[in-house]
């Protein structure tokens, strides 16, 4: 198993909450997989993840794009959805449960996600691989990190949580998806 | 034409005339930028097709193919009729630049024959090639330059790409995202307000307005519209039934050409959609009209969609298509749109100002 999780920046200025131990991120991280997997099967695309609050699971998600036909259903907005829905559920403001949020997905937000996230100030997101395609936290664009003054309030990661098992199933996907579709090109790690 | 005799405010159904300007790229909206070059006179205009040859394969001035090597200098009060570009400032950067650059320097003897050429001087040559109308005549100033002139864009940046006709449309659509805007706000919404259009069929597919101080702190108007275009394809996650004002109109695949309609059928640009051309999927080909500059979310929301053409009437501060980033134009996506500002630009910079303080909760 690949334990080389990396820390982009210390939480050192987070409460002790939202720096979790290798321990809580190993088991949180997991049942992240367990989504992304349960979305492999269904034909979508498969990312999983958790929001856990007060080590608590509020919101699971996956990605729901195919049988929504809204190709923003990403597997974080779906999460986020649930947590909403606890919140109105247990009569308690959205806003201060997003701020003492952790996100645990197995592959890196979107940009279009790294902007919910940070709209909704969720403080601390844990991820697998990197998103070479459209990953809004570093790898196309850095959103958790940019001056916006109007988009809420920047976030921190920590990335590179059984990466390659990421990549391993986005790649399992591709070929399943199209068989007819020509090799798609590789990059090079 | 009546003749205007005194400014008035303008009355609720009068609208002020705007204009429509593409948001390009950085690539395409940024000033040139300049090298430090040597030139030199020709002296001997005879020898000009062997010293252009010769310094090609000395220095060959490798990803500058858009400049011409030789400009003429008519006019210009000069002894010589013709310039040459020697070599970029950098290609001799290892020779002590105490020294004064005497062609002989540049050129030595054992590599070339610098027979018929005047003694070298410093030019500003631009590094790239020219996108756009602008920039060719900035480059120009400085060194000749070839430019493969994109039409459309030269008559975009003029404010005059679309035909007075085209101009109704969209302003009949932004008035649409305006009234979405404005039944949004009475309902204690900010006043946003957006409409996604098939421009094929002319036909508004769907119509929403922003609705994060209600049900769905993420429900801006631009969200709002996708998850209506999904409704109106069958599928869709949210329920709007509380926003009279947010709809969507139901498509479906018989309107394809091979059912005997045409009224419908889309302009294919590539063999891969031409293939899914029946079966509406997701928001492409379609345009968005929406009052004010969409966030980085809806951006790139608009870019998992598909959309084909984004028009909006007024800026935002943290802005993803323009301001504060291009999405539309980022390097890496895997759809790019054309982005237009302008549409109706007056009225909705109106409705953002009514927006700051919220009214009333009821209507």
């Amino acid at each position: 198993m690949n334990m080389e999780t990396k820390l982009e920046e210390t939480p050192a200025d987070l409460e002790d909450s939202f720096s979790p131990s290798s321990e809580e991120i190993e088991s949180w991280m997991q049942k992240a997989f367990d989504m992304a997997k349960e979305a492999l099967e269904s034909g979508e695309v498969p990312v999983g993840c958790l929001m856990v609050y007060n080590s608590e699971i509020l919101g699971k998600g996956r990605n729901e794009v195919n049988e929504t036909k809204n190709a923003t259903r990403h597997a974080e907005m779906v999460a986020l959805d649930q947590v909403l829905e606890w919140c109105r559920q247990e009569n308690r403001d959205p806003v201060e449960v997003f701020k003492q949020t952790v996100l645990y997905v197995t592959v890196e937000p979107c940009i279009m996600c790294a902007g919910a996230l940070r709209l909704l100030n969720i403080p601390l997101v844990v991820y697998g691989c990197r998103n070479e395609r459209f990953g809004g936290c570093g790898s196309v664009l850095n959103i958790p990190a940019d001056e916006l003054a109007c988009s809420g309030a920047p976030f921190k990661c920590v990335s590179g949580f059984r990466a390659d098992e990421a990549v391993e199933m986005l790649k399992a996907f591709y070929k399943q998806e199209n068989p007819n579709a020509p090799k798609p090109r590789t990059r090079k790690d | 034409m009546e003749p205007q005799c005194k400014r008035r405010k303008p009355s609720e159904n009068e609208t002020i005339p705007w204009d429509v300007f593409p948001v390009l790229s950085d690539e395409q909206s940024q000033s040139i930028t300049l090298l430090d070059a040597y030139a030199a006179p020709i002296i001997n205009k005879k020898e000009t097709s062997r010293i252009v040859k010769e310094l090609t394969l000395l220095y060959p001035l490798p990803g500058l193919q858009h400049l011409k090597r030789v400009r003429a200098c008519k006019g210009s009060g000069s002894t010589h009729p013709l310039e040459v570009i020697v070599c970029l400032v950098n290609d001799v950067r290892d020779i002590d630049s105490n020294t004064d650059m005497s062609i002989s320097t540049l050129l030595p003897r054992a590599k070339m024959d610098s027979t018929g050429l005047g003694a070298p001087f410093l030019v500003k040559i631009p590094a790239c090639p020219p996108l756009t109308r602008p920039q060719f005549e900035q480059a120009s100033r400085h060194w000749p330059t070839s430019f493969h002139e994109d039409k459309q864009v030269t008559v975009a940046l003029k404010g005059q790409l679309f035909t007075a006709d085209q101009k109704a449309k969209m302003q009949e659509y932004m008035t649409a995202a305006v009234m979405a805007a404005k039944a949004g706000q009475d309902l204690g919404m900010d006043a946003v307000g957006a409409v996604i259009v098939d421009p094929q069929s002319g036909r508004i597919l769907a119509r929403g307005h922003d609705n994060r101080r209600g049900t769905h702190p993420l429900h801006h108007a631009v969200m709002v519209c996708i998850d209506l275009v999904a409704h109106g394809q069958g599928g869709g996650a949210y329920n709007f039934e509380k926003y009279p004002a947010c709809q969507f109109l139901a498509v479906d695949s018989s309107h394809c050409p091979e059912n005997g309609d045409i009224s419908s059928s889309r302009i294919m640009f590539d063999s891969d959609q031409a293939e899914q051309s029946c079966v509406p999927y997701i928001c492409t080909g379609y345009d968005l009209y929406v009052t004010r500059e969409p966030c980085v979310m809806c951006a790139m929301a608009l870019v998992h969609s598909r959309i084909s053409r984004v028009f909006y009437a007024t800026t935002s501060l943290d802005g993803a298509l323009g301001t504060k980033y291009k999405i539309h134009t980022q390097k890496d996506l895997n759809h790019h749109f054309e982005v237009f500002r302008g549409v109706l630009k007056q009225e909705c910079e109106d409705l953002k100002d009514s927006s700051a303080p919220i009214k009333s909760l009821k209507s």
